[in-house]
């Protein structure tokens, strides 16, 4: 709903402004709505400068149709799918993070949510040499625990290096190189969230190429952190912001072409109801693909813990996959 | 800029009137002005001025960001992060089982929670802690100052003495046995009054006095800025009585831990927090669980549960996110929170350089 100013188009002046005002024509949506020949008798306007008016301004403010076969190109040419670093989760979300989308983890405390989060993180920019942004809501981002990662992931990769005199070195160049390749922002308030996703998004579009590269995943842990506080009571203010984010979310996902990957707490409805996901039912149809993380008692053996994943939501798979995770 | 009028911190309702006007994005605000901004919205020039400010604000510090400087936000490379953490100290609690699944100690810039039932040693390792913060970095300490929160009126002082002595009398011997001059500058103005003069202590009878601490805590922090660790010592007790509206509960102890986390974070400080247990009733058993519900368990970093098994104490680590979840056992002796088993003597003369705070032990100290 966009305010009617002068020089919002060409032919709009401060004049005609003042006059539809006065007949209660005040915003883009009210102008583009109503009769013009009733507008052009009742402020005494030409009609053709008001036809022309609106047609500049259908064209500046109407999202334009576009046929499926032209989308299905676009999509082709533009999507990729990134590797999480553990084959068991790329089975469950057929073959990997798909760019574009909002794909969700979660889980209890202890599952190991920041655990996956930070492989994908090493996997993509170790492996495909690309740019992450990890947005830290909670202060669980351990840059020792994601240098063991890359470490892990450097071994398997030594084959190739194999020929390369200085293996070591190289290796720990690599390493180097990739952990220079994350960026970590921290944020403990949806304001300031709100605030780093846009100037993501300003730089982005400014292609400011030197600070943020080639960028492919957004991780965001944990998002329930920074929405729960504003959640419940009688003002609907938390739901207003926690759309906002949403919105925010899957533009820089769609514009950009990027995988932006969120993890969420798991809730009971009473002390003995089963687990469902926090933020309630608005959130669920955010992202458009939902894992659940689970660690399981071994019952033959207490020492160990089996991690099990299961697909709770996807658009490409059927729901109720399990598979076992191992974090390193 | 483009940042949408949602997204700006505004009032509830000044938003709610701006939607309505027909104001998207922060540009457009900026351009209307204050008097045509209170004419068209129908505020005063004040509240227009006001708000105007907010926005201004906002989107300048956008732009800063965007164009390269650095300014207050916490943004950095992992890399930086990896090099960070390497030069950040631990805080030790003598028993080196548990320093050993912690990873080297409680760890600063996050919170740890340590959950149990009654008498299991919740409060002694927390006024350790408040003792161990203050250790000279020559024996491997942090140097810095605690500040004790304390909801229960657990805090008994004449144990923090004996705990402070032992651990004075325990650097001393280090001291001796390795005759370093640093060492010995450090030990004078680690005293027995001066780790007492270093404790800061608050005492909370509700929830809103343990809110308003927290609240205030940025402020006293930026006046002792050598203050490293910060403990709330039941953090349960507050929020499990006479609370009917569990929702308000869940929100209040989300907006805490956000707080706590900012914390921890701008002043490099640890947050050490103790919950109670309580009991939940499956199908055919019930179990201990931590209190407070499902959502604070998200809250801390690293989740410590001490528990009983025949009368030996044992300590669980049971959510870390560099650690592998394993338990141990530990004692609580009139020194302190101390190991089982004393660790293995090491003769090899590397033995006393690799570790400054640990020293040979003798025959007659073992018990």
């Amino acid at each position: 709903m966009v305010v009617l100013r002068a020089g919002l188009c060409p032919g709009l002046t401060e004049d005609m402004i003042q006059l539809l005002r006065a007949s209660g024509i005040r915003t883009v949506v009210d102008f583009v709505s109503s009769d013009l020949e009733d507008v052009a008798q009742k402020c005494s306007l030409s009609y053709k400068a008001l036809v022309a008016v609106r047609r500049v301004l259908l064209a500046q403010f109407s999202a334009f149709p576009a046929n499926g076969a032209d989308l299905y190109e676009e999509l082709k040419s533009s999507t990729a799918i990134l590797p999480t670093g553990s084959p068991s989760l790329d089975q469950l979300l057929d073959s990997g993070l798909y760019t574009g989308e909002v794909t969700e983890l979660m889980g209890a405390p202890g599952s190991g949510k920041t655990q996956v989060c930070l492989g994908i993180a090493a996997s993509v920019s170790l492996g495909l040499k690309q740019h992450v942004v990890f947005l830290d809501s909670t202060a669980g981002f351990t840059a020792s625990r994601l240098y063991q990662m890359l470490q892990a992931q450097t071994e398997d990769e030594e084959e190739q290096a194999r020929q390369v005199l200085g293996r070591l070195r190289l290796c720990f160049v690599l390493q180097l190189e990739a952990l220079q390749r994350i960026q970590v922002v921290r944020v403990f308030s949806i304001y300031e969230l709100l605030s780093a996703l846009q100037e993501l998004r300003d730089r982005l579009s400014q292609q400011v190429v030197s600070s943020v590269g080639p960028l492919k995943v957004v991780v965001l842990d944990s998002v329930s952190a920074v929405i729960y506080p504003l959640l419940g009571g009688r003002q609907s203010e938390g739901l207003a912001l926690m759309m906002q984010l949403s919105r925010e979310l899957k533009t820089l996902a769609r514009e950009f072409s990027l995988a932006v990957v969120v993890t969420n707490q798991v809730t009971r409805d009473s002390s003995t109801g089963p687990l469902k996901p926090a933020l309630g039912r608005s959130w669920s149809f955010v992202p458009s693909t939902r894992v659940l993380l689970e660690s399981r008692e071994a019952t033959w053996d207490k020492a160990t813990t089996r991690r099990v994943a299961s697909l709770a939501k996807s658009p490409r798979q059927p729901t109720g996959i399990q598979v076992e995770l191992d974090i390193g | 800029m483009q940042r949408e009028v949602g997204t700006l911190p505004l009032a509830p309702a000044l938003r709610a009137r701006l939607a309505a006007a027909g104001f998207q994005t922060a540009q457009e605000l900026l351009d209307t002005g204050p008097c045509g901004l209170s004419k068209e919205i129908g505020i005063s020039r004040e509240e227009a001025l006001e708000a105007l400010q907010v926005v201004r604000q906002e989107c300048h510090g956008d732009a800063a960001r965007t164009a390269g400087e650095s300014g207050a936000t916490r943004r950095c490379t992992a890399l930086e992060l990896l090099e960070e953490e390497q030069t950040q100290g631990f805080i030790i609690t003598f028993c080196s089982a548990l320093d050993n699944i912690l990873g080297g100690g409680v760890q600063l810039t996050k919170i740890t929670e340590i959950c149990g039932a009654p008498g299991v040693g919740k409060t002694q390792l927390c006024m350790q802690l408040a003792v161990d913060v203050q250790i000279p970095e020559c024996f491997g300490g942090v140097a810095g100052e605690a500040v004790f929160i304390d909801t229960e009126g657990s805090f008994m002082v004449d144990r923090v003495v004996d705990i402070a002595a032992a651990c004075v009398q325990h650097c001393h011997l280090i001291a001796e046995a390795q005759q370093e001059q640093d060492h010995w500058e450090a030990l004078e103005t680690f005293s027995l009054e001066n780790i007492l003069s270093h404790i800061y202590y608050f005492r909370c009878r509700d929830y809103i006095e343990l809110l308003a601490q927290v609240y205030l805590l940025p402020e006293f922090l930026s006046e002792h800025s050598k203050v490293r660790l910060v403990v709330i010592d039941g953090i349960a007790f507050p929020f499990r009585h006479d609370f009917e509206d569990l929702s308000l509960r869940t929100r209040l102890l989300n907006g805490l831990a956000q707080q706590l986390i900012i914390v921890a974070n701008d002043h490099k400080a640890a947050v050490v927090l103790t919950n109670q247990m309580t009991t939940r009733i499956g199908q055919s058993q019930s179990m201990l669980i931590p209190a407070l519900g499902e959502s604070w368990g998200h809250a801390a970093t690293v989740r410590l549960i001490f528990h009983w098994d025949n009368s030996q104490r044992l300590a669980t680590l049971y959510k870390s996110p560099s650690q592998k979840e394993s338990t141990i056992a530990y004692h609580i002796t009139s020194h302190g929170f101390r190991d089982v088993q004393p660790p293995a003597v090491t003769h090899s003369a590397e033995g006393t350089e690799l570790n400054p705070r640990k020293r040979p032990r003798t025959e007659e100290e073992e018990k």
